[in-house]
């Protein structure tokens, strides 16, 4: 049962390609060369439409390509009424038609030049496919067929055609910000170090003081004469360094300016008194 | 009594969307109000869609597209005419003037009848250029239909239009039962510009070309070409920059009667087959009149992603540089007679600029079910602002062919740190000998004080003697 069917199918396309045989467009005589500009003997290759050229042509950019065909309805030269040379480009599938010059025998010309193709095909990176198309009214069969590739080869000295890309709507790549990068701090070793070598510093100034020879003898003495005013001035300055430590801490600056004043009038009061006291010591020579 | 109100009023907006997202007045314009009778199917979907259509010839004296500055019509839809110009009121400035107010065009061309002039200079003004001659007829001797146009070859039988990027959404073709072409008896194409907001719908096979057959009976001479292959669309559309829509139809005859229940023959085929124009008819004028891809911005929301006081506040005005922040945005979609979710389409992104001049971030929004409901689909992105302070715009630029531009920007400042936003000294260990250096000066100080206020001169003084 499957033979019978794919045979029969078989036999229909045998017959559809019988009925096809007996008006279907083709061509004969078809040649194509690359004249150059520089009156060098061109390449002139035969053109089958069974079969395209196995090596892609060189198109330099002062060469012509020329491409010379006789079109036949069936055998018989007649005027096509479509005979373009389709050029594509196999990457992008864009495709430029060129159409051949027909005469009522059949015979088509048509000639390219570089300036001729679009800059989009130009810059194609692989070789572009060129093929025919020979098809008119009626019930022929048209004939669409890959005749040759075309390795386009640019002018290495003029500048390359430039060609801009039109605008589309589509998404565009994603950014991301690049942040700045954070503050670094040193090994935590190392700022340990430090700062212990300048707490070091404190018990280093004391004890130079105390071979030098200070003390704290008259503490007594100064309370006695002037107990208030000397409490009231030592206080007054330990209080405004508390200040600067609550400034530093959590205080803003207009909480801590009228503390400040309050203390700074403390120190300038009781200051006078007690640095009277250390004066009269001084003037007894006790200094 | 609030609620029936409401409920009333739910009901009035749902009974006025039945029908295109944008309006129902419809503008016919025909050589004579007879000819109507030809396209009495596609003007009959148009009816039973919601479209009240006027009929009018372009020689009618109360024809006018505009009543006191605002437009009489939602849409126009112009079919072939035979006179050269359209008169003193579709001069292609009032039709500029009828999309520049959000009007819709469908323009219909003919191989037989040139277009009017007007119609040339307003498809020239968008970049759509047509043959010299005003017309021209497509022809392809590979894809033609057997049936009706053995000999001239000129039905083109055409694929279902699939869009030609594949992150554009698939509007015509979705859901076509395959091997039903399309029918294009005896039209013409046109030639689209570079620009972005045109679109080919359905463009020519590679093997079709335009040749006038007045001129160009015998042959096509090889500088006389207008357009073959690809590069003729028999198909566009245009969308300005407002989303009003201007759609061109090669041929007329494809919206007819005729074409909608023919049956067509494939070259080397036997089997006849429908034909996929009533379809598609139905879509190109549902897409022109904003019945399909149209989109709507429901909300807008950005807000401070972090757990701090404050951070539930919608919308701010301003925020710190390197704030945690989430966007999301409500998006629907117009399908025929009601608003939909709008699901992006695959390989397409649509994403959230936040720019100062240029993007600083360019992110993916993706899909936030939480806050999608059957009539709307949010999309959201979580960030953290750039460091750098300034004013910056959340913009959602959203342009995609075919699809209603939707450019949503929302401005908002971004302040640097404040003094007391940033880590304490304490906390940078490179500070430490610094705030070390700060104590032992004060302790230094304090006993310099105490020793210069109570102090005894230490025994003799040494005396340093000259020594002569």
């Amino acid at each position: 049962m499957h033979f019978s069917k794919s045979f029969l199918s078989a036999a229909l396309l045998l017959a559809a390609g019988i009925a096809d045989a007996a008006s279907a467009w083709s061509f004969d005589e078809g040649t194509v060369s690359v004249v150059s500009k520089q009156g060098g003997d061109g390449l002139k290759e035969k053109l089958n439409a069974k079969k395209p050229l196995s090596k892609p042509l060189t198109f330099g950019s002062s060469d012509t390509i020329k491409i010379a065909l006789t079109a036949k309805d069936n055998g018989k030269g007649k005027r096509p009424h479509q005979a373009f040379v389709v050029l594509k480009d196999v990457d992008s599938g864009l495709e430029a038609p060129f159409p051949l010059t027909t005469k009522d025998t059949g015979k088509a010309v048509g000639q390219i030049s570089q300036k001729d193709i679009p800059v989009q095909l130009l810059l194609a990176t692989k070789p572009l496919q060129a093929s025919v198309v020979i098809a008119s009214f009626g019930s022929a069969q048209g004939l669409n067929t890959h005749l040759f590739d075309l390795a386009v080869q640019l002018d290495p000295n003029a500048p390359a055609p430039a060609y801009e890309k039109p605008v589309r709507y589509s998404k565009q790549p994603e950014i991301h910000h690049i942040f700045k990068a954070d503050p670094k701090s040193p090994p935590r070793i190392i700022s340990l170090v430090f700062a212990l070598a300048v707490l070091a510093t404190v018990p280093a100034l004391f004890l130079g003081w105390f071979s030098l020879g200070a003390n704290i003898d008259h503490l007594s003495t100064a309370f006695g004469k002037a107990p208030l005013s000397h409490t009231a001035f030592l206080g007054s300055i330990v209080a405004m360094e508390f200040v600067f430590f609550l400034y530093y801490s959590t205080w803003n600056l207009f909480q801590v300016l009228p503390v400040i004043a309050i203390v700074g009038a403390v120190t300038v009061l009781s200051g006078t008194k007690a640095l009277g006291e250390v004066q009269a010591r001084r003037l007894a020579g006790q200094r | 009594m609030k609620s029936f109100l409401s409920f009333c009023f739910l009901l009035l907006v749902t009974l006025v969307s039945a029908i295109s997202s944008t309006g129902d007045r419809l503008l016919a314009v025909l050589d004579d109000v007879a000819e109507k009778a030809g396209y009495s199917k596609f003007l009959g979907d148009l009816e039973s869609r919601g479209f009240k259509i006027t009929y009018e010839t372009p020689k009618s004296e109360s024809l006018s597209l505009f009543h006191l500055g605002e437009r009489k019509y939602d849409h126009v839809i112009f079919f072939p005419t035979k006179a050269k110009g359209l008169g003193p009121n579709l001069t292609p400035n009032l039709l500029l003037q009828f999309l520049n107010q959000k009007g819709n065009i469908l323009l219909t061309l003919s191989s037989g009848t040139p277009a009017a002039t007007s119609l040339v200079s307003l498809l020239s003004e968008l970049d759509i250029a047509l043959p010299s001659e005003r017309t021209g007829l497509v022809v392809d001797h590979f894809n033609h239909d057997v049936v009706s146009a053995a000999d001239a070859h000129d039905v083109l039988l055409l694929p279902v239009p699939r869009p030609a990027r594949d992150d554009v959404s698939d509007l015509f073709a979705a859901g076509a039962p395959a091997d039903t072409p399309i029918a294009f008896p005896r039209g013409a194409g046109v030639l689209l510009g570079p620009g972005p907001l045109l679109t080919p719908i359905v463009r020519a096979p590679a093997t079709a070309y335009l040749y006038n057959p007045k001129e160009q009976a015998e042959a096509v001479a090889a500088d006389e070409l207008f357009g073959a292959g690809a590069q003729l669309a028999l198909v566009a559309g245009a969308q300005a920059r407002n989303s009003a829509r201007l759609a061109v139809v090669g041929s007329a005859e494809m919206l007819s009667d005729k074409w909608f229940d023919a049956k067509v023959t494939k070259v080397g085929e036997k089997k006849e087959v429908p034909t996929y124009n009533r379809e598609f008819a139905k879509r190109i004028a549902g897409w022109a009149f904003q019945e399909i891809g149209v989109l709507r911005v429901n909300w807008v929301e950005h807000r401070l992603n972090e757990a701090v006081v404050g951070a539930n506040v919608s919308n701010p005005e301003m925020y710190r540089i390197k704030n945690d922040v989430t966007y999301t945005i409500s998006l629907s979609q117009y399908s025929w007679d009601k608003w939909t979710g709008f699901t992006v389409p695959a390989n397409d992104d649509l994403q959230l600029e936040f720019s100062m001049l240029s993007p600083f971030h360019r992110l993916h929004l993706s899909p936030d079910p939480a806050h999608s409901t059957p009539e709307a689909t949010a999309y959201t992105v979580s960030f953290t602002l750039p460091d750098q302070h300034g004013i910056f715009n959340f913009k959602v630029n959203y342009k995609r062919p075919l699809l209603t531009n939707i450019e949503e920007k929302n401005t908002v400042s971004v302040r640097h740190m404040a003094h007391d936003e940033w880590p304490r000294s304490y906390v940078i260990s490179g500070a430490w000998p610094w705030i070390a250096g700060i104590g032992a000066t004060v302790t230094a100080w304090l006993a310099f004080v105490v020793v210069w206020l109570f102090s005894r001169p230490a025994g003799e003084r040494v005396v340093l003697k000259k020594t002569q």
